[in-house]
């Protein structure tokens, strides 16, 4: 750690194992429901626990994030963050924010649409967090000694996610504007935006990790982030199949989101050559596992899974099935869970100064709650096929069907038992870093400096 | 090879491009959409249905057009699929329809509301979806109906409510559902007097029934209970 204010990012990385926690009870709840145990259901029904569910885990993505700019930031810029006292408010009021929506959602209070339950009142208070946010992190920017690629697609990647949040504020009257507009902001935002931070923050790390030269690889960074946008823009066709809107959008959403995944084999390629090819070893050995595994993953869940249902002749069965959730789950996981694993694996001995490479606890963290997460999306995968097959084809009645594949939710809680103890390794690692302290400022003198200058 | 600032080119030429065609497409489609999900007939009613689906997220269990959760039945054409009677009914108790089955939320909605919430469906169901939800392609072919069962006779007397709502869990000749017990020779087991009395409140003939009140006017009971005692 270069810089004293970049220990702030500390506090966000804390509130991700927090709700990343939280995520998880409610995925069991719904485990659970679909087994046909929904016996919280006059205290927590359904609804409730999978609108807790999504939009914990978008807070906690966002949360990482931002905690990932506010370490990243003031490094790529040079200079002290530009108000850190802003950044703690900024800290405080999300998470109230979050709590409040939270608590909201079990008193039937929201905005009831998919992805974007917080209730509107509560919307306006996220976009002035963010503006903060983003205020904060372009002041640091641009009044620092040097603008890099990498820190200049972070701050594009934050500030887009932000304007795009605002489409899915508006009311319609018309389900089918209601649900082009949402598409704006949950689309563009896990295969557009989100994409950048993730290459952003990707390329940060594979700079320090394997001492690969600056300028190799943010030139890739940019083709990486060209190609998500030459594929994932067009490619929101792959939404408004089936919503009411016009029939060409079969074809140009059939042609653009089939080449999304060449983004995310972008990503595992990078990753993969870019560790090979850094003659360096970097003693933080898991903060390159998780940065490599991202784009592996992410290439597995998003790229091929996603390709497995974006065409139209197949979109027409599986749509709205478990198989979106089988791809939903591993395509999080690995594009965006993983990355903010990655940077916090990275930056908690930057920033404690403890440097505890050679334990068991982290490798086994990793490979548990990959292997556990790998065994969920495959128990989505059976149940989502058999549910295509039996309910679209077939024509049977939803509930015997619902009954018929309850099995394959037996599976996937005990898969997501494997994947949490996976989670919690990670945490009890997270604990055991303990605080910042001021003591790692200078302590930490990453050898990329010297290289680069 | 390519440079880096041949790169960054690149990254500019395709956002701004795309962006530019994506837009582009958007103001068309927003023009296409009124004619494609008939926008005139989205009355005041229509838009309360929608405000009473979004303010109780049943999109958090349900999907619509395909979009939402995948715990409750897709419900674009659930209008076709019930008819309106059925979910009036089913709206009212939601649990009492599905005994013992997966739970939904007990809403206490009133007549108006249920009304606005049909009405939502309806205007949902007539969208031009380009051809969501699938036929079923796979599907065994209907069964062949012997015109000479007693259960298609029957069908053909039997009031407009004994398909949509009664054959969800009742049977006639084969076809219906098997919550409750199929309908023929019930005219044999009961009297008019109590056929009468059961479809007025079935849990104050046996207490603890898995058989709805289905809140029948006295008039629509009368048809019903006249046509059950043709079944013999
Ligand atoms: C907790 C989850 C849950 C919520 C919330 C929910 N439902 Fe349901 N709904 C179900 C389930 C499960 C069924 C299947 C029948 C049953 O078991 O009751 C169902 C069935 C239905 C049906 C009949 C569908 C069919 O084809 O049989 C309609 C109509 C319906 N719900 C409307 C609504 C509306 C309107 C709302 C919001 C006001 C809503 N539901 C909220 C779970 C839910
Ligand atoms: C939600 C499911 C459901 C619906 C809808 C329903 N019933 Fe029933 N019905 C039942 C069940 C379950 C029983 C068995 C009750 C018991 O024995 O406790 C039953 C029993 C009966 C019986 C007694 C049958 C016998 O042989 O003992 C009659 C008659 C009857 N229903 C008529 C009707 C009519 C007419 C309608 C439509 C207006 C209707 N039911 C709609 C579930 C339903
Ligand atoms: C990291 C990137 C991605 C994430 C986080 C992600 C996540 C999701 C989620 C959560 C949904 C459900 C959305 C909803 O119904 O509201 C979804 C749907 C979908 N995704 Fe992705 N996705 C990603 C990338 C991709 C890619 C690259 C493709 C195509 C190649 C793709 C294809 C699809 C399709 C076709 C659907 C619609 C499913 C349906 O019709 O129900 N996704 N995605
Ligand atoms: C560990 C235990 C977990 C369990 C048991 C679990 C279970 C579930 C269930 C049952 C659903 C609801 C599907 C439905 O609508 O019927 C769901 C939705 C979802 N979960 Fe999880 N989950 C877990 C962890 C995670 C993690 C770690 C992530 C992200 C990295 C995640 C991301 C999602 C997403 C994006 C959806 C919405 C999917 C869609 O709409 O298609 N879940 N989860
Ligand atoms: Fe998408």
């Amino acid at each position: 750690m270069k810089f004293r204010t970049q220990r702030i990012s500390w506090l966000f990385f804390a509130t991700c194992m927090l709700l990343l926690c939280l995520q998880i009870v409610y995925g069991f709840i719904m485990g659970f429901a679909h087994m046909g145990y929904d016996v919280l259901h006059d205290y927590i029904p359904f609804n409730t626990a999978r609108a807790t569910h999504t939009n914990v885990l978008v807070v906690w993505l966002l949360c990482g994030f931002m905690g990932a700019a506010y370490y990243i930031v003031p490094e790529e810029s040079g200079r002290e963050l530009w108000s850190p006292k802003l950044a703690v408010v900024q800290w405080a009021s999300l998470l109230l924010v979050a709590v409040t929506a939270v608590i909201g959602f079990h008193f039937n209070w929201w905005e009831g649409r998919k992805f974007l339950e917080i209730p509107r009142p509560l919307d306006y208070l996220v976009v002035i967090n963010v503006l903060s946010f983003v205020l904060n992190i372009g002041m640091t920017t641009f009044t620092g000694k040097r603008y890099t690629t990498t820190g200049m697609v972070l701050l594009v990647g934050l500030v887009s996610a932000a304007l795009l949040y605002l489409p899915g504020m508006i009311w319609f009257d018309s389900q089918v504007m209601d649900s082009y507009f949402r598409w704006w902001v949950v689309h563009l935002w896990v295969e557009g935006v989100w994409e950048l931070i993730m290459g952003a923050i990707m390329s940060y790390l594979l700079i320090k990790l394997t001492g690969v030269d600056r300028e190799v690889i943010e030139k890739w960074l940019y083709i990486i982030v060209g190609l998500t946008f030459v594929s994932g823009i067009l490619g929101t066709g792959h939404h408004y199949y089936w919503i009411g809107a016009p029939e060409y959008w079969l074809i140009v959403g059939g042609v653009f989101s089939a080449l999304e995944p060449l983004a995310f084999l972008g990503m595992a390629l990078y990753g993969v050559t870019m560790a090979r090819r850094g003659g360096r070893k970097h003693p933080n050995k898991i903060a390159m596992y998780w940065t490599v595994g991202c784009g592996i993953m992410s290439f597995v869940g998003a790229g091929f899974l996603g390709f497995a249902h974006t065409l139209p002749s197949v979109n027409i069965y599986t749509h709205g099935t478990l198989v979106t959730a089988m791809h939903g789950h591993l395509a999080f996981w690995g594009a965006y869970a993983m990355i903010v694993l990655a940077i916090i694996s990275y930056a908690m001995p930057q920033m404690t100064g403890r440097k505890f490479f050679d334990t068991w606890v982290p490798e086994w963290a990793f490979w548990i709650s990959n292997i556990g997460m790998l065994s969920m999306t495959c128990a989505f995968a059976v149940a989502g096929v058999t549910q295509v097959y039996l309910e679209r084809r077939v024509g049977m009645d939803f509930l015997e069907v619902q009954a018929a594949v309850a099995v394959h939710f037996t599976a996937l809680v005990l898969a997501a038992s494997l994947f949490t103890l996976g989670i919690l390794l990670f945490i009890y690692d997270f604990i055991r870093y303990g605080f910042p302290s001021d003591e790692a400022v200078e302590g930490a003198a990453e050898p990329e400096a010297a290289a680069a200058k | 090879m390519l440079s880096k600032s041949q790169a960054r080119l690149f990254f500019a030429v395709a956002t701004g491009g795309f962006s530019f065609v994506f837009l582009g497409l958007t103001v068309d489609t927003v023009m296409q959409v009124p004619e494609r999900s008939h926008s005139e007939n989205i009355t005041e009613e229509v838009i309360h249905g929608k405000e009473l689906w979004e303010s109780n997220n049943c999109m958090g269990c349900h999907t619509l057009l395909g979009e939402g959760a995948y715990y409750a039945p897709e419900l674009t054409k659930v209008v076709d699929r019930r008819g309106a009677e059925w979910m009036r009914i089913f709206l009212r108790d939601p649990q009492a329809m599905f005994p013992g089955q997966r739970k939904m939320v007990q809403y206490d909605f009133t007549e108006d509301e249920i009304s606005a919430l049909i009405a939502f469906f309806d205007w949902n169901g007539k969208i031009d979806t380009n051809g969501f939800p699938a036929e079923h392609d796979l599907a065994p072919p209907a069964p062949v109906v012997v015109a000479a069962t007693s259960g298609a006779d029957a069908m053909a007397t039997a009031p407009a409510m004994v398909a949509t709502v009664c054959m969800a869990c009742h049977a006639v000749g084969g076809n219906g559902g098997n919550i409750g017990p199929a309908f023929e020779g019930v005219g044999n087991r009961y009297t008019e007097d109590e056929l009468d009395r059961w479809l007025a409140d079935p849990a104050s003939v046996k207490p603890g029934t898995a058989m709805p009140n289905l809140g029948l006017a006295d008039d629509v009971r009368g048809d019903l209970v006249e046509w059950l005692m043709t079944l013999d």
